[in-house]
């Protein structure tokens, strides 16, 4: 039995050699493992999903980092760590959980018979976009994301931060 | 799952081999901040080497002592640093080790003579590493930047130092002055204060 280690290591060695099917190979063994050292750290799925594509991408193009003979294992960690702890830093710090759901803070009804516009309109444009396009077009966070070239995570963020904004311009006393 | 597995087919498609000139993405930028000050401080200031008649080797040998060796281990540092994985307390703690004789001279300055900071030229001194430096630091991120440090803190505090000891490595030939404390305040302050700049805008200049 192949220590997992030298596995990676192998496929590696192969991948360089010029052999396409072992570095897919090595990308899925790869996957894999940040796979499971992420679900260790990170709560939501769709968060997951986000830090493990963005640590693939970054094992692609940082590979000419990895010095040929040294173990693959502590530089990828290395790299899937560096890209948890930068999403963490770019989602402001904190570890909130921004689930598809995470928006369902408020309550459906919040905006029943409001301008939604008028109300949009208070909000800075980047989040007011954010909500138009997944609550009012209807598309999911992947997608208006895809729209506008940013993380998914981001996306999330921004209609998080815009719907609890849109909560509290609701519910502030009217003069 | 399906997402994962376009991405792994479409960085498969491109295959594991490193695109050519890396090595040179990191070292060029690095080399040509060096090239670039040598050949600024040559056109505004005259006399290259010309306290050497006078006091010889000796005071030129300190500088070109110190900031050639810092600017060399910073660069194997940077180097360590971009590569993720790789233990990095030892080039840390490289990058000290040509502060050490420093130190000591000016230890043995201070106890046999008192402090020796005041020099003629010490506004041109001054002007040449503030100006320099953060010439040399941009060139020092811009090659970090081909890599992938994953501590950018360390990596900036590296990039700073590089900065202070090319600006350094540069004016040197044209200083007349010989006290080390002069050195320390008029050269070493000015490279800790880039190195504590690198420290603090790492993580922003060196983000990947």
């Amino acid at each position: 039995m192949e220590d997992p280690a030298d596995a990676l290591d192998r496929l590696m060695a192969d991948a360089r050699a010029g052999d396409r099917k072992a570095y897919r190979q090595f990308l899925a063994e790869a996957s894999g493992r940040i796979r499971a050292m992420l679900s260790r750290k990170v709560g939501a799925d769709s968060e997951l999903e986000d830090v493990l594509q963005e640590s693939l991408i970054a094992l692609h193009e940082k590979r000419h980092t990895l010095d040929p003979g040294r173990p693959v294992g502590p530089w990828m960690y290395a790299i899937a760590n560096y890209k948890l702890i930068d999403h963490w830093r770019k989602r402001g710090r904190s570890r909130l959980v921004l689930d598809d759901e995470a928006d369902m803070d408020v309550a459906a009804d919040t905006f029943a018979g409001m301008d939604i516009a008028a109300l949009l309109g208070e909000l800075p444009e980047a989040q007011a976009e954010a909500i138009r396009m997944t609550h009012i077009e209807g598309m999911t966070n992947r997608e208006a994301a895809e729209r506008l070239g940013i993380g998914t995570s981001a996306m999330k963020l921004r209609v998080h931060r815009g719907m609890l904004r849109l909560k509290e311009i609701v519910d502030q006393p009217k003069t | 799952m399906n997402n994962i597995n376009s991405v792994l087919d479409q960085l498969a498609s491109e295959g594991a081999a490193p695109p050519p000139g890396q090595g040179l993405r990191f070292a060029g930028p690095l080399l040509a901040v060096l090239v670039l000050c040598a050949m600024g401080v040559t056109v505004v200031f005259d006399g290259a080497f010309a306290s050497m008649a006078r006091h010889g080797m000796g005071p030129i040998a300190v500088k070109w002592g110190f900031s050639i060796a810092l600017l060399a281990l910073c660069g194997l540092a940077l180097l360590i640093l971009g590569k993720p994985g790789r233990p990095s307390n030892a080039a840390m703690f490289a990058v000290a080790i040509p502060f050490v004789p420093v130190l000591a001279l000016l230890g043995f300055e201070l106890a046999i003579a008192g402090p020796l900071v005041y020099g003629e030229t010490w506004r041109e001194c001054l002007a040449a590493m503030l100006v320099m430096s953060p010439i040399a630091f941009a060139g020092a991120i811009s090659g970090a930047r081909s890599l992938a440090p994953t501590n950018t803190r360390r990596a900036g505090l590296v990039a700073g130092l590089f900065g202070g000891a090319v600006a350094m490595t540069a004016y040197a030939p044209f200083c007349p002055e010989l006290g080390m404390a002069y050195m320390a305040v008029f050269y070493l302050l000015p490279i800790l204060t880039m190195a504590l700049l690198g420290w603090a805008l790492g993580p922003k200049l060196l983000r990947w």
